[in-house]
């Protein structure tokens, strides 16, 4: 009954109502409310988010897509790395994507699948960590932000969410990685590695990892695994991010370019340009 | 490669029986939404120029019901204000919907008596975004409008769709209009706005109604005209324009000959 | 429901009647550039507004680079009426912000200001492919590339648009020095960067049906933002 009067209840475009409701979208208050989306008046949301984003719709909506991350432990702390290609459909759109994402200066995300969501989501994570910690005068475990974050993008499961991330830290328990994805899982290891390069950065760190690596070889290896995955995936490339999570937060070791790695570990000099007419 | 574009398959193409979308709960997507899909009696060609004492519209006055040549005295051009004329193609019923509309709009700025009137520009703004609001609700108003105006010695013309599209231009032709119109009033105006004449702009509207007429099944060559100049609007009564066949009889393929 | 992808998309009355479902998006196109440097910034985007798939042009001049009332230059491409309804709601915060704060947002600020607007329609994302270019807190020119949900990334110089991935490379060559030599970020002056921007769009506009008729270069400096224009193949 109510839609059959909502339906008459106005006969021009924008009632009232509508315009307060959206002038007061900016209130201070609703600064700590999760955040709120304009949805589409569809029946199956769902298949509007697949029928817009794929690669046969007219006006496809381009998300930018990233690749290879990794994180491991080892006895001191805990090596994240990834690479920095972003890519839309076969296009880079850029290579020099921040895929390690500083949530605070305890807590790193990575980044793989859609990389708005991603940041976006982390963002919010660090926000609400930020509250905890106001709140309860402690920094929260990483435990507890992995789970935020988890149950964060539950409520939006199936609906287009793609974001295969993983939470590390170091808090009372020690070092931590929690892997979070935007189906709903979520799960605490010791080795994760995410993306389309994942299967070759597994490869190169089941073959040399060892928990008594001392860290100079645990960068060396994270730096290898990340390398390898842009040699054989087209989806990563560009420089190799690492950080390193210690009890006092994380520090950022470096970045290298995939192509200088790549005479290094061949153990060649890289190839002057002016001379280098044959190729071996 | 991406592990993830399998993501949208999770529920896949069936309508999920056990409703667990979330958003669900609001009540704009659960309910099945009632829209313009499909537009009924319609409207074709809108041509617009700008010369030199104001704008000229003109549009053919056939309100067609699929193929059939239902409604042959469907008036598309429509004042609002003194100073602003608009042309509609697309539904109809949409279109009678925007009239009472923005007469709706007109008539509340008249109440404040505060000597204000809403010019071209303004009622453009209100109706490109009335327009981008229906179709981000996903119920367009199946249009497309061609907004002209002369206040204050400026010339106003504006092209707005279904979909909140809009532009500024000296010429403007909706439909089939855009192609077959629009180089010819290109040719004809561009450059040349600030020089021509009234019986000018005539001559060119009648001409690319002409043309249309021809080509297009869904016009008539009954058409109406509207100018906006110093002195308001003024819309023409409906008149037919005459035609010329019998070129057909020369050209094979066009008439009766089948060989 | 059936897919929300029609047998066509350019609307025309006859299209329309024959009965295709509703598509909300168009594809208005355009190019849109930015180089950023040490003390200036240089935004360029054609003029052209195109129809969609029907190879129409429906204007030669409608602009879709903007200046923003913090002195920061917002362009968009893809579909217009989307990117101009961002444009409004930015600047609507940008005026809110500064009633609240009495001064007006940094470029670095209204990047993330951006990229939280874009992603509030993540479900319902605004077809624009956005750049922004400003100078940030110490005074040096920057450009943010954006993706139509919010992912962005400050830049020297990124194109985007329907010409965006035949300007992209050229950029890389000329700005960032991605040779073979190896990255050689040479110093560049804003006549250089200005040349650079002005052939980028002569030639983009020689291979993409969509760019063309005019150039706008919006050039930021710390004295505030000069517009120019050039004229570009009108066909």
């Amino acid at each position: 009954m109510n839609s059959i009067l909502n339906e008459f209840k106005s006969t021009s475009a924008l009632c009232e109502e509508e315009l307060h409701d959206s002038l007061y979208d900016w209130d201070t208050a609703n600064g700590f409310a999760l955040p709120t989306f304009e949805f589409p008046a569809v029946h199956n949301l769902n298949r509007f988010m697949k029928d817009i984003t794929s690669a046969s719709a007219p006006c496809q909506i381009e998300i930018q897509h990233g690749t290879t991350t990794l994180a491991f432990k080892f006895k001191s702390g805990v090596i994240v790395a990834a690479d920095s290609r972003a890519s839309q459909g076969n296009y880079v759109s850029t290579s020099s994507v921040k895929k390690i994402i500083e949530i605070n200066p305890f807590l790193l995300g990575t980044m793989a699948g859609g990389a708005a969501d991603c940041t976006f989501w982390q963002r919010e994570l660090g926000r609400q960590c930020r509250l905890y910690e106001l709140r309860n005068k402690e920094r929260i475990s990483v435990a507890a932000a992995s789970k935020l974050l988890a149950n964060m993008i539950y409520r939006y499961k199936g609906m287009g969410l793609s974001m295969g991330t993983m939470v590390t830290g170091w808090d009372k328990t020690g070092p931590k990685i929690f892997y979070v994805d935007s189906d709903g899982t979520r799960v605490d290891g010791e080795l994760f590695s995410v993306g389309s390069g994942s299967p070759f950065a597994y490869g190169i760190i089941d073959n040399g990892f060892d928990f008594d690596l001392d860290v100079p070889s645990a960068i060396d290896l994270g730096k290898r695994a990340i390398y390898h995955a842009t040699h054989r995936d087209g989806a990563s490339g560009g420089t190799v991010n690492l950080y390193h999570v210690k009890p006092d937060g994380w520090a950022r070791i470096g970045r290298w370019d995939v192509e200088d790695l790549h005479w290094e570990f061949q153990d060649q000099p890289k190839p002057s340009p002016i001379n280098s007419s044959v190729i071996g | 490669m991406d592990r993830f574009s399998g993501n949208f398959d999770r529920f896949s193409d069936l309508f999920n029986p056990y409703d667990s979308n979330p958003t669900n709960a609001n009540h704009a997507i659960g309910d099945f939404t009632k829209c313009t899909r499909k537009p009924l009696v319609m409207g074709s060609t809108v041509l617009g120029l700008e010369y030199q004492d104001g704008v000229m519209i003109a549009a053919d006055t056939l309100g067609s019901w699929g193929q059939l040549a239902r409604y042959r005295n469907e008036s598309r051009i429509y004042p609002v204000g003194n100073f602003t004329v608009l042309g509609a193609a697309g539904d109809m019923s949409d279109f009678q919907h925007t009239k009472h509309m923005l007469d709706s709009l007109m008539i509340k700025e008249y109440y404040t008596n505060d000597d204000h009137v809403l010019s071209t520009p303004h009622i453009y703004e209100y109706l490109s975004r009335v327009l981008y609001h229906r179709r981000s609700k996903l119920d367009p108003l199946w249009n497309t409008y061609v907004v002209g105006g002369y206040n204050n010695g400026e010339r106003f013309l504006g092209y707005v769709d279904l979909l909140g599209t809009t532009y500024q231009s000296s010429i403007v032709a909706t439909g089939l209009g855009a192609y077959f119109a629009q180089p010819i009033l290109r040719n004809a105006v561009e450059g040349r706005e600030g020089i021509l004449t009234e019986a000018e702009a005539i001559e060119i509207l009648n001409t690319c109604m002409k043309i249309l007429f021809y080509r297009e099944c869904k016009t008539l060559n009954r058409i109406q005209r509207a100018k906006v100049t110093a002195d308001g609007v003024e819309i023409s009564e409906p008149y037919a324009l005459p035609t010329e066949w019998s070129f057909g009889e020369g050209i094979r393929g066009f008439g009766t000959q089948t060989q | 429901m059936d897919s929300f992808l029609p047998v066509q998309v350019s609307w025309t009355p006859q299209t329309a009647a024959s009965g295709s479902d509703f598509y909300p998006y168009t594809n208005n196109a355009g190019t849109v550039a930015g180089i950023s440097g040490g003390d200036f910034c240089v935004m360029a985007a054609d003029t052209r507004q195109s129809f969609g798939v029907g190879y129409l042009i429906n204007t030669r001049y409608q602009p879709k680079m903007f200046k923003l009332s913090n002195g920061s230059v917002l362009g968009t491409s893809g579909f217009y009426a989307d990117g101009l309804t961002l444009i409004k709601r930015i600047n609507q915060r940008l005026e809110w912000y500064k009633h609240a704060h009495d001064k007006e947002m940094s470029t670095p600020a209204l990047a993330q200001l951006l990229s939280i607007t874009l992603y509030s329609k993540r479900f319902f994302p605004y077809y624009a492919r956005v750049l922004l270019g400003g100078l940030d807190l110490e005074g040096h020119g920057v450009v943010y590339g954006y993706d139509s949900i919010g992912s962005y990334e400050p830049c020297l110089a990124r194109a985007t648009g329907s010409g965006g991935s035949l300007i992209q490379p050229f950029l890389d060559n000329q700005i960032y020095r991605k040779t073979p030599l190896g990255i050689l970020q040479a110093p560049h002056t804003l006549d250089q960067v200005k040349a650079v921007m002005r052939d980028s769009f002569t030639s983009a506009t020689e291979r993409d049906i969509q760019t063309g008729d005019y150039l706008e270069l919006f050039i930021i400096t710390a004295q505030g933002v000069d517009v120019e224009k050039y004229d570009l193949r009108k066909d």
